[in-house]
């Protein structure tokens, strides 16, 4: 995955708010920022080359109506 | 000296109940008297339904005398954190957007335990929608550790932990989405158990996340753990996640101790875990060495890397969080705490693509973990790697640094933290036991072998 700089983190950043229509306010940008860093470091771990077949584990199952 | 009403463990408070040698009121007025007292200085109560408890204990003892018998916890004291509705009392969640909001009817687990002739105390505090953290910019101030009130409760379920750690009650209901049942009595002394997915219904209770959200009770000993999950399991069609599997007994085999089990330890999990702290994992090493000259075969295993559980849990609580929070947190923002508003927005910062690889992932560390269980009867490990840090020390940057309770949230499986002995500063040391899907009943038996082991039932607990 491409290391992006400071900055273009923040500018991602910036447009996840925008498009979620969330107005953080400024005292609150900077804690929720470095949480957002650390989590960004980290979303490599959730993909390890797994096959098509690997499905999630939030399939939807039905049962006959009786 | 006059006698300590609030010693009495569940099963010998209902002896006594039973044989007339005690009232239910006499009991619930005395811990009415000593919440009044402690409180001011712990706020673990948000609601302190006196009224209530005094009539709920004023008929339980009319039941009793008219040979009447609700079960195990009738006329039994209890609490339950404000995340749970309760019918006609407000259930705030502990934020200002839910500050009056009373419910019309119970959900599940109140039902059950006002069903089952509980005496319900009030309403206990928690962090912000079981999210945010100690926070001091909330209608109500956050709740205290008993052991040492300048220090960290745990959360979420904080005045779960805080009421069973001051002595305020025997039970008091608590929720756990990543940590907060265990995470928190691990901090303050008590025992946290976190049922299996499924086991106990969640509704009435205010969701975090759907897929990892569960209900489960604080106690002060493993035996009222037991019998307040007996209260409370079952199969509820109202939960999507209620699953319809017969119930145990999980009182029959508590006091049989460990000889002849087979508990994996994943020592790399804590060992290796830079925020470990060494009092820490000298306790767990000693209560290993316990459970082995208990006739047990203790094991050292290895579990996928805990970075891979913590992830997956991260991205998934943190999506369905937001989820559920979307409309307030774009329509009043301002009205959250500053350390839930934190912890909720990062739920949009996660595509669509990285929540489905996160439960892709969960399949795969549970198919991981249930390998293990195909050779060992339980998984012995760290609940947190620390004693109870300062108030002042609590990061919501890292709200879960020094908790190692994610392998059995993203599980699903049942997982109870019991208290070992003290830090060299006085604060509650701990250990987590895990156990097969469904088999509360063994990881209930362990732990009440490294009670007894330890010799943690017999601490005195400090008066705050």
């Amino acid at each position: 995955m491409t290391e992006l700089s400071p900055e273009d983190l923040e500018a991602e950043f910036d447009m996840f708010m925008a498009r979620a229509g969330v107005a953080l306010p400024a005292d609150r940008r900077a804690g929720v920022l470095a949480g957002f860093k650390d989590l960004r470091g980290s979303l490599h771990l959730l993909r390890n080359g797994r096959t098509a077949a690997a499905e999630p584990s939030n399939v939807f199952r039905l049962t006959p109506l009786k | 000296m006059s006698e300590r009403l609030e010693d009495l463990s569940v099963a010998e408070a209902g002896r006594r109940l039973r044989a007339g040698t005690l009232t239910s009121e006499a009991l619930t007025r005395h811990l009415l008297q000593r919440i009044e007292d402690l409180d001011p200085k712990l706020n673990a109560f948000i609601t302190l339904t006196k009224e209530r408890a005094l009539s709920d204990a004023q008929r339980a003892d009319a039941e009793f005398g008219a040979g009447k018998d609700r079960g195990p916890l009738h006329g039994i004291p209890y609490g339950l954190k404000d995340i749970y509705d309760t019918a006609g009392i407000r259930s705030t969640c502990h934020s200002k957007l839910r500050v009056d909001v009373v419910p019309e009817a119970d959900g599940f687990a109140a039902q059950r335990l006002r069903e089952g002739g509980g005496v319900l105390l009030g309403k206990l505090a928690t962090h912000e929608f079981a999210i945010g953290g100690p926070s001091f910019d909330l209608p109500f101030p956050p709740a205290r550790n008993p052991w040492n009130r300048d220090h960290f409760t745990g959360g979420s379920s904080s005045g779960s932990a805080a009421a069973i750690g001051a002595r305020m009650m025997r039970i008091a209901m608590g929720s756990d989405t990543t940590s907060s049942i265990r995470g928190p009595a691990a901090f303050c002394g008590a025992v946290g158990l976190k049922p299996t997915y499924g086991r106990v219904s969640r509704r009435g209770v205010f969701p975090l996340s759907y897929t990892f959200d569960h209900c489960g009770p604080l106690t002060r000993g493993v035996e009222d753990a037991a019998i307040a999950l007996q209260a409370i399991a079952g199969h509820d069609a109202g939960d999507p996640a209620s699953v319809d599997v017969p119930v145990g007994d999980y009182l029959r085999d508590l006091e049989k101790g460990v000889a002849g089990l087979r508990i994996g330890v994943p020592r790399h999990f804590y060992a290796q875990a830079a925020a470990a702290s060494p009092k820490v994992v000298a306790g767990i090493e000693r209560s290993v060495a316990l459970l082995r000259e208990a006739g047990a075969t203790v094991e050292e295993i290895t579990l996928p890397d805990y970075a891979l559980f913590a992830m997956c849990c991260r991205v998934i609580v943190s999506s369905e969080a937001f989820a559920i929070h979307e409309a307030d947190l774009k329509a009043r923002p301002l009205d959250f705490g500053a350390i839930a508003l934190q912890r909720l927005v990062l739920g949009a910062t996660f595509s669509a693509t990285d929540l489905v690889q996160a439960f892709r992932l969960r399949r795969e560390l549970t198919a991981q973990v249930l390998d293990v269980f195909g050779r060992y009867d339980a998984i012995l490990t760290a609940c947190v790697l620390t004693p109870a840090p300062r108030l002042d020390e609590f990061s919501p940057e890292k709200p879960d640094a020094v908790t190692q309770t994610l392998p059995f949230t993203v599980t699903g499986l049942p997982a109870i933290s019991v208290p070992t002995g003290l830090s060299a500063k006085g604060m509650p040391l701990s250990v987590q036991i895990a156990g097969r899907p469904f088999d509360e009943a063994t990881v209930l038996r362990i732990g009440r072998a490294v009670e007894k082991l330890t010799g943690w039932e017999n601490q005195p607990f400090p008066e705050p």
